[in-house]
């Protein structure tokens, strides 16, 4: 049997600075953790990314997620201050979202979505064929109930009333006339 | 727990007004980015006027 995984002490005969995250961190403080990521915001590139992300609707909790494994990946500081500083760092996006206008999902929101057979079918793909029921449906042409109280009316029923009958139903017989 | 989960607890803890006062005290000096510095700083922000959208076509 082949294992694929590490040999037990491999790790020490890796060279450990080949990753800027095996170096100390450029920045050590929370402050200048915050001043940072905050100067990486100004990049031009990195604003554009930051503000469409933003209109397509990402989280800003994604975002801020984002930001801080990248100045992790460029060890520019360590993951635990990455988490630490990561509050101060969401406020500033808020703001940044709020003066440029732009609706924002904060990602916060613990609401659960309710599984049903329409959030299923959403989730699976499936797609009902609806455009081939309805065709038929509209080529069928509508059977009239015949017969009964509420039925449409026969050609036997439809019979025209008297005259005098429809002058009765009117209002003007004689009698009325007279008054 | 997941990297995201971290971030995501670390932001409702600010939110909250909790500092890492642990680090705080390690580190010589307090830390300028309170939530009240913040709330500072939003002030500021919303004196500035949200810029005007442009639209694809007059880029």
């Amino acid at each position: 049997m082949i294992s694929n995984g590490p040999i037990p002490g491999e790790n020490f005969l890796a060279d450990t600075r080949n990753y800027p995250w095996h170096r100390p961190p450029e920045v050590e403080t929370y402050d200048g953790t915050v001043e940072y990521v905050m100067q990486r915001m100004e990049n031009e590139e990195t604003a554009e990314i930051i503000y469409s992300l933003m209109e397509i609707g990402r989280p800003l909790t994604n975002i801020v997620a984002g930001l801080m494994m990248q100045g992790i990946g460029r060890g520019k500081f360590q993951i635990d201050m990455a988490i630490l500083a990561a509050g101060p760092v969401y406020r500033y996006l808020q703001m940044l979202a709020d003066s440029a206008g732009i609706k924002y999902e904060t990602g916060l929101d613990t609401k659960r979505i309710p599984i049903t057979a329409t959030t299923m079918r959403m989730v699976l793909g499936i797609v009902e064929d609806e455009e081939e029921d309805t065709p038929e449906t509209a080529s069928e042409a509508p059977t009239m109930p015949e017969g009964g109280l509420m039925g449409a009316p026969t050609a036997q029923d439809a019979t025209e009333a008297p005259a005098d009958e429809q002058a009765a139903m009117l209002g003007m017989t004689d009698e009325e006339e007279e008054v | 727990m997941k990297f995201e989960k971290l971030i995501d607890k670390s932001i409702k803890a600010f939110l909250d007004g909790k500092l890492p006062e642990e680090l705080m005290k390690v580190q010589e000096g307090s830390i300028t980015y309170t939530p009240e510095y913040m709330d500072e700083l939003e002030a500021d922000f919303a004196e500035v006027e949200p810029e005007e959208e442009v639209s694809e076509d007059d880029k």
